[in-house]
């Protein structure tokens, strides 16, 4: 009887501490920002770059104080690259968590879903780095990238296949999601615009590690370039088993495969294999990029900052920008969040992936990426080298020669 | 055209040889414990970070097959453990349901330790045999993968003889068909389940050594190989060692030449079609046995 006269007492307040602070509006001691991505999973290795970027920019804000005197904390949704999960997330930092601003992303079928959230709350949202077009193309303003899409990576792409390599067949080898079935309809069109045949159009699961059965299927066909969307794991994996099977093409993808972990996977084997990227280190000149890489170099002594560190970094100092030109937030979570919308709207700076600004529909068209090819240089260790455009170009196409032939296999 | 069919055939008989091995370890802790194993697939992935390790300080094809050995030693004690410390206070409740979470709890901490312990990033092992490949006629594969499909039907074979020949083989194999008829014979269950769960995960750790240099090692490498493990078991009949080594091979082969012929995409959802159609016909799968022990 005791106990569970006590056990109601508990209970009573409980619910008199809800009732008490259901609506009231703290002003939170810490500046909260919401941060998605898969953290777990097979791609989370690439969420992590993406993560050490982040880490880069929040120490830098704190170390000078933060903002408004109060510290930047950086609350983290884990989506596992699913949809589903990315929702459960993104609630959960929207409402409970009630951050100012999310950032982050990875995952494209996961970041048309979260923006959708974050539109619906009035929750500014900026993506980091999933590419499909549909992000920002529903007329959405709270929705903005830092990324470019992946028109604009595949671009450059688009003008070399008509300039350069003019191929006569073309197979794609995709990844079966949002990410690679939007790659393929922008190559397909233009495959069609410079008359080359699409021999195969294969697809492939994300987190598949057998890829032999599709890979003889290529060889078979034989086409002159094979495109193949996938990421870090799945592209090396196919690299790995196209070396097994003897079977050598000019396969090109989006680019974001290249990063640390895909060359300490596959070595020299991908050798040839194109794509556009964004890496800052081949931007040195620039004294922003720079900057960026070495104190990336201080921070993690060791590690190569790629494209996804630069654009984690990129993405949380715009938000951190936009946080500061809103002003100190007031407490009124609506109010704060359509005040850093109107900001974000109105970026413009320069990070390390270039000049920052928002179109209308709130994707960043200033960051154009570069079309690389990975070569060797005399110790068969493989790097990304600007082929295209020619006044960018660090180096020259190099055609992909048979396995038999090459001198680091 | 031909020579296409008979290079799938020949990636499918390869792949199979591999889900084999999980398979056939799955089955026997099936057959004799009646333990759905959901963790199988997180004992190839510690075998194949046993290798790794061990295939950086000795690299070269030495240094591989002293893995391949290391890995069955180190994931068939870890086997031990878990099956004195998790699953045979079990045994006891007979309710499958306890088994089943447990296994997937183990699944889970599994991953997760491995995480935590080696980080998210992928990594690849060298290919022991310096990448070479060989052609045979139209059909060409790499020499590791014709090692790897030569160790697996070795190891079968190995198995084969330990079970039919041998005295703890035979008493396995009592167990398995009838646990408390094997017992009043004098069979010391508890050293039989022991010995099978020590077997059963040593041959994970085994195939884990051969998915990690085939493919990739990363925490969550387990996954598909617990997947296909299971489709292969139901396939060939829970608890039949013939019935899964016929299932991996048929598996194998449905799905490169399913890829191939059909949809690429489709290729896991082969596996589950064939599934539906053989319990339809043959609910216990194609060569299990009506319960009757």
């Amino acid at each position: 009887m005791k106990k569970s006269r006590f056990s109601m007492l508990v209970l009573a307040l409980v619910l008199c501490v809800s009732v008490c602070t259901y609506g009231t509006v703290f002003a939170s001691d810490t500046i909260k920002i919401g941060i998605l991505g898969p953290f777990t999973g097979s791609l989370a290795f690439n969420a992590g770059e993406m993560k050490k970027g982040m880490m880069l920019a929040l120490d830098e804000v704190n170390a000078k104080g933060g903002l408004f005197g109060k510290k930047v904390e950086l609350v983290f949704g884990d989506t596992e690259c699913k949809p589903d999960k990315g929702l459960a997330a993104v609630k959960k930092l929207v409402t409970r968590d009630k951050v100012l601003v999310v950032g982050g992303g990875y995952c494209s079928s996961v970041n048309i879903a979260t923006s959708e959230f974050c539109q619906f709350e009035e929750c500014p949202v900026v993506v980091a780095i999933a590419i499909s077009p549909t992000i920002t193309n529903r007329g959405y303003d709270f929705v903005f990238r830092t990324s470019p899409n992946s028109p604009m990576f595949l671009e450059g792409i688009n003008d070399w296949l008509a300039q350069v390599k003019k191929p006569k067949t073309v197979a794609f080898f995709m990844e079966n999601s949002d990410y690679g079935r939007d790659g393929q309809k922008i190559w397909e069109a233009q495959c069609k615009k410079i008359g080359a045949n699409v021999l195969a159009r294969l697809y492939f699961e994300i987190g598949g590690t057998d890829f032999t059965s599709a890979i003889s299927k290529l060889k078979n066909l034989n086409p002159d370039v094979v495109f193949n969307i996938a990421s870090t794991t799945e592209a090396a994996l196919i690299q790995k088993q196209a070396k097994e099977l003897d079977y050598s093409t000019q396969w090109i993808g989006v680019g974001g495969q290249f990063t640390q972990a895909y060359f300490e996977m596959t070595g020299p084997i991908s050798e040839y294999a194109m794509g556009s990227s964004l890496e800052p280190t081949k931007a040195m000149k620039d004294p922003v990029t720079a900057a960026f890489v070495n104190a990336f170099l201080k921070k993690y002594p060791g590690s190569r900052p790629g494209i996804f560190s630069s654009q984690g970094y990129d993405n949380l100092n715009v938000i951190l920008e936009a946080v500061k030109g809103a002003g100190n937030p007031s407490g009124n979570l609506a109010k704060d969040r359509l005040k850093i919308q109107g900001v974000l709207a109105k970026t413009d700076m320069k990070l390390s992936q270039g000049k920052i600004k928002f179109g209308k529909d709130g994707q960043v068209y200033t960051v154009v990426p570069s079309v690389v090819q990975v070569q060797l240089d005399e110790n068969c260790k493989p790097d990304t080298q600007i082929i295209f455009p020619t006044e960018r170009a660090a180096s020259e196409y190099q055609e992909p020669k048979p396995w038999s032939e090459r001198k680091c296999k | 055209m031909g020579s296409l069919f008979l290079q799938q055939v020949l990636n499918g008989l390869i792949i199979g040889s591999l889900y084999s091995l999980v398979a056939i370890g799955l089955t026997m802790i099936f057959g004799v414990m009646k333990i759905a194993n959901f963790a199988q697939g997180d004992y190839c992935m510690v075998g194949a970070y046993v290798a790794l390790f061990i295939t950086a300080w000795f690299p070269g094809w030495m240094g591989w097959v002293g893995s391949l050995l290391a890995a069955a030693a180190v994931v068939g004690l870890l086997g031990i453990v878990t099956e004195r410390l998790i699953f045979r206070p079990l045994l006891t409740r007979w309710t499958d349901i306890d088994i089943i979470m447990v296994s997937i709890g183990l699944f889970i901490l599994l991953e997760n330790l491995a995480q935590l312990l080696f980080g998210a990033t992928p990594r690849m092992m060298p290919d022991p045999f310096g990448s070479s490949t060989v052609s045979i006629g139209p059909v060409s594969t790499s020499v590791l993968r014709i090692f790897c499909f030569a160790f697996s039907i070795l190891t079968i074979a190995a198995l084969q003889i330990f079970l039919n020949r041998s005295r703890m083989g035979v008493a396995i194999r009592a167990t398995s068909q009838n646990r408390f008829a094997a017992q009043l014979m004098g069979i010391d269950i508890n050293l039989v389940y022991l010995l099978t769960f020590a077997l059963g995960t040593a041959l994970a750790g085994i195939g884990g050594v051969l998915y990690g240099t085939l493919f990739a090692v990363y925490p969550l490498m387990g996954g598909m190989p617990t997947l296909k493990a299971f489709v292969v078991t139901i396939l060939g009949g829970m608890g039949s060692i013939r019935g899964a080594i016929f299932g991996a091979f048929i598996l194998g082969v449905a799905e490169t030449l399913g890829g191939n012929y059909i949809a690429m995409e489709y290729k896991d959802a082969i596996g589950f079609s064939i599934i539906i159609l053989v319990l339809l016909i043959r609910p216990t799968g194609l060569f299990g046995e009506k319960e009757g022990a």
